[in-house]
């Protein structure tokens, strides 16, 4: 399963739409990381006011992949949950007017398809349309549907997103299930925390792919998605994963961890990059996105910046320099709230 | 390439706990849509009719052996069907946690079937904390798939009322793609202070039985329930029931608004139209439609005017909306067990409560059970967001 990537596009705490600059980190406040949002100039106010965060963001990536009228023959969204933070609000105001005169907007803004359909309506788009909302895989089973469909339609072209928003809803929620610190957390103290939790996160980051390598920044050549809490098992299968996709006499240049500053899940990154020798790079990139589910999909811009040579990977990122003479083939790990591991190969196109 | 074929078939619906209970009422003509079931903690409870599952949460977790703390209704309601649909298709444990057999569930609610509870939660109770890990959309699946230590591809999705729809169309796909062998597919949800206050805000709710393709329909019945279905391919199947073949999916989007579908029916005709032509069928091969049907104004004038559209003239055609209301993310895989069951059964399901049909299109559902010949079954889904998909079904 594979596909190759020709555009991307991507909202987040770190400066990444339009004028790139990922050198100088935009840090933690209050340990989340907010994303960095454009004026969104296309949308006038009245629609902005009617789409909830995560559509908002969603949508904003999307269009520069949108311009001169391309219609992408399908829109595959991976989001946990979506509008959490109108979905809140519905949720608050069913108890707080006992059920009585509500009124529907925040119910059906909240929608987690709303994402996926709103880009539709924007670009009038009838074609295929899918959204994936299992938790910290939503990007990657996201990503397998659009490799199964360039495998179905190679000359057709996608638009693949993952989004998910920071609301007071799912950070008092994931807080309480003790998934983010509790404690004041600076980013550039993240990784030497010895605590439990990550500080937390939202983006949005879509890509146009499809199987024509011409023209493409990117090939995703292999994704695998794994169910486990036990840390053996899940590095036998990244090194099958690795041993199977990656082509003899290749070698993965670059690591790039979700790396998270949670002393639980640590030991499955420290599993991964064992699999790996001294020669490769690792990177990580948490402290610039912060948590969420769909995380991932951040990675994964990074990883097309950097194997399509668009971008250096700053210093803040590199957990070990290992030998980078030349980057062709990027590994990326991610885990959520263990249990849930995706990884995905990322070469040069 | 091997024909995908259902070797198992589970559902728990206000109809029924079983695919025999559910088949038996269908038979009947006996409705599941009541007013005060008693189960479902709203203040419309009792003033709107739903399609309640008879069984208390509670009664649920004793009769399933659920013992650990934080799993939902809709959680219970989706092990149920899920149960008996393989035991129903003979599944082994190995066979459960071989790497190519896949999960694919579907559901709008999920752990937001707990309002109070997130309410209290989100507003710093910190005592209770039972449900934090369960509140999101994936918590249905994950539970299952640690129960039964599902080891392959694990999927959830929400495209509103179509959901499930996805599912199973996701879940042959895997098949055809060569990630999976077999896959288990479906759909849950339960009532929910959420989802029925949104509908109501939305003025969607009927405060009688709903009454689908009606001149006179006030609107749709929410309701809960489960279905899930084993697909195999037809060589690994040798030697077991088979009930059908999925022969046939098409996914498109209307569109054209967050919460109606356009007066065309863009959405709806473009996934019929697909399906038909990803089953390599005419319209004409197609002997029934089992019609989204929700008995909201909007849908039901649409669903009309698509299906005249493409079939000219139409088969027969019904609703079972009005057997078990509008079970949302659950509702597609309920309506394809249905199907499956036209094709097993080789009968027709009557579409309830119709009386007079909608002036200028006058088409007139099934509205009796009975015998006929059925080779080609169409099952349509249409949600919010414009996420239409149609799947077609046929005789093994």
């Amino acid at each position: 399963m594979m596909f190759y990537i020709h555009k991307a596009a991507c909202i987040s705490p770190q400066q990444t739409f339009g004028d790139i600059d990922i050198e100088q980190l935009h840090v933690a406040v209050d340990n989340k990381l907010y994303a960095i949002e454009p004026k969104y100039p296309h949308f006038n106010g009245n629609a902005l006011r009617r789409m909830s965060k995560s559509t908002r963001m969603g949508a904003g990536a999307a269009l520069p992949l949108l311009a001169d009228n391309d219609k992408p023959n399908g829109i595959i969204i991976g989001t946990q949950v979506s509008g959490m933070e109108e979905n809140g609000k519905f949720l608050n105001q069913i108890i707080e007017y006992n059920e009585d005169m509500l009124t529907p907007g925040s119910f059906v803004q909240g929608t987690p398809n709303t994402i996926s359909s709103q880009i539709a309506l924007i670009n009038n788009n009838k074609n295929y349309n899918l959204t994936h909302v299992h938790r910290g895989l939503a990007f990657e089973n996201a990503a397998l549907d659009a490799a199964m469909l360039v495998n179905e339609n190679p000359a057709h072209t996608y638009l693949l997103g993952g989004v998910d928003e920071i609301s007071a809803n799912n950070y008092t929620l994931d807080t309480l299930g003790g998934w983010f610190k509790k404690e004041p957390c600076p980013s550039d103290g993240l990784y030497n925390s010895t605590t439990a939790g990550s500080l937390s996160g939202e983006g949005a980051t879509m890509f146009t792919v499809s199987g024509n390598q011409a023209g493409a920044i990117a090939k995703l050549s292999a994704i695998t998605t794994i169910h486990s809490s036990d840390v053996a098992v899940v590095k036998e299968r990244i090194k099958n994963f690795i041993s199977k996709e990656l082509p003899d006499g290749k070698k993965i240049d670059l690591l790039l961890t979700g790396e998270n500053g949670d002393a639980r899940v640590f030991p499955f990154y420290q599993a991964c990059e064992e699999i790996l020798d001294d020669q490769t790079a690792i990177a990580r990139f948490k402290h610039m996105s912060g948590e969420y589910p769909t995380a991932s999909s951040f990675a994964l811009w990074l990883a097309c910046n950097f194997v399509g040579g668009i971008l250096n990977i700053p210093r803040h990122m590199i957990k070990r320099h290992g030998d980078l003479k030349s980057l062709k083939n990027i590994l990326v790990y991610n885990t959520h709230k263990v249990g849930q591991h995706g990884c995905m190969l990322v070469n040069v196109a | 390439m091997d024909r995908i074929v259902v070797t198992g078939i589970g559902v728990i619906s206000a109809i029924g706990h079983s695919v025999n209970e559910n088949h038996a009422a269908l038979v009947m003509g006996k409705t599941g849509i009541i007013k005060g079931g008693g189960n479902f903690p709203s203040r419309y409870s009792g003033l709107l009719p739903f399609g309640e599952v008879l069984v208390s949460t509670d009664e649920l977790k004793t009769k399933l052996n659920v013992t650990q703390p934080g799993v939902t209704r809709t959680t219970l309601l989706a092990l149920h069907a899920f149960k008996e649909a393989i035991a129903d298709a003979g599944l082994s444990p190995d066979e459960l946690s071989a790497h190519d057999t896949a999960l694919v569930g579907a559901t709008t609610v999920g752990g937001m079937c707990l309002t109070d509870e997130l309410y209290a939660n989100t507003h710093g109770d910190t005592e209770n904390v039972e449900y934090v890990r369960s509140f999101d959309y994936a918590s249905v699946n994950l539970f299952i798939q640690n129960r039964y230590n599902i080891t392959g591809v694990v999927n959830t999705m929400n495209t509103a009322c179509s959901s499930s729809a996805n599912a199973i169309m996701y879940g042959c796909r895997l098949i055809k793609n060569g990630l999976a062998s077999r896959v288990i597919v479906g759909g849950a949800d339960s009532l929910a202070k959420f989802t029925v206050n949104g509908f109501n805000a939305l003025r969607i709710l009927s405060d009688e039985a709903c009454t689908p393709f009606d001149q006179n329909r006030k609107g749709l019945n929410l309701g809960e329930g489960a279905a899930f279905l084993v697909l195999e391919k037809e060589s690994d199947a040798t030697g077991k029931k088979n009930y059908a073949c999925v022969s046939g999916y098409g996914n498109a989007n209307d569109a054209y608004h967050p919460s109606s579908l356009s007066p065309e029916g863009d959405g709806p005709y473009l996934a019929m139209k697909s399906a038909l032509e990803s089953a390599g069928l005419n319209p004409a091969d197609i002997d029934f439609i089992n019609a989204h049907g929700t008995g909201t104004e909007n849908n039901d004038e649409v669903e009309s005017r698509a299906m005249l559209n493409l079939f000219g003239t139409l088969p027969n055609f019904a609703s079972t909306k009005g057997f078990t209301g509008h079970t949302l993310g659950a509702a597609s895989a309920i309506e394809a067990v249905y199907s499956v069951l036209n094709i097993d059964r080789q009968e027709l399901y009557p579409n309830l409560n119709f009386s007079e049909p909608i002036a200028d299109i006058r088409l007139q559902p099934v509205m009796d059970h009975r015998s006929a010949a059925i080779t080609h079954v169409m099952s349509n889904s249409f949600g919010f967001g414009g996420n239409c998909t149609s799947l077609v079904f046929s005789k093994p």
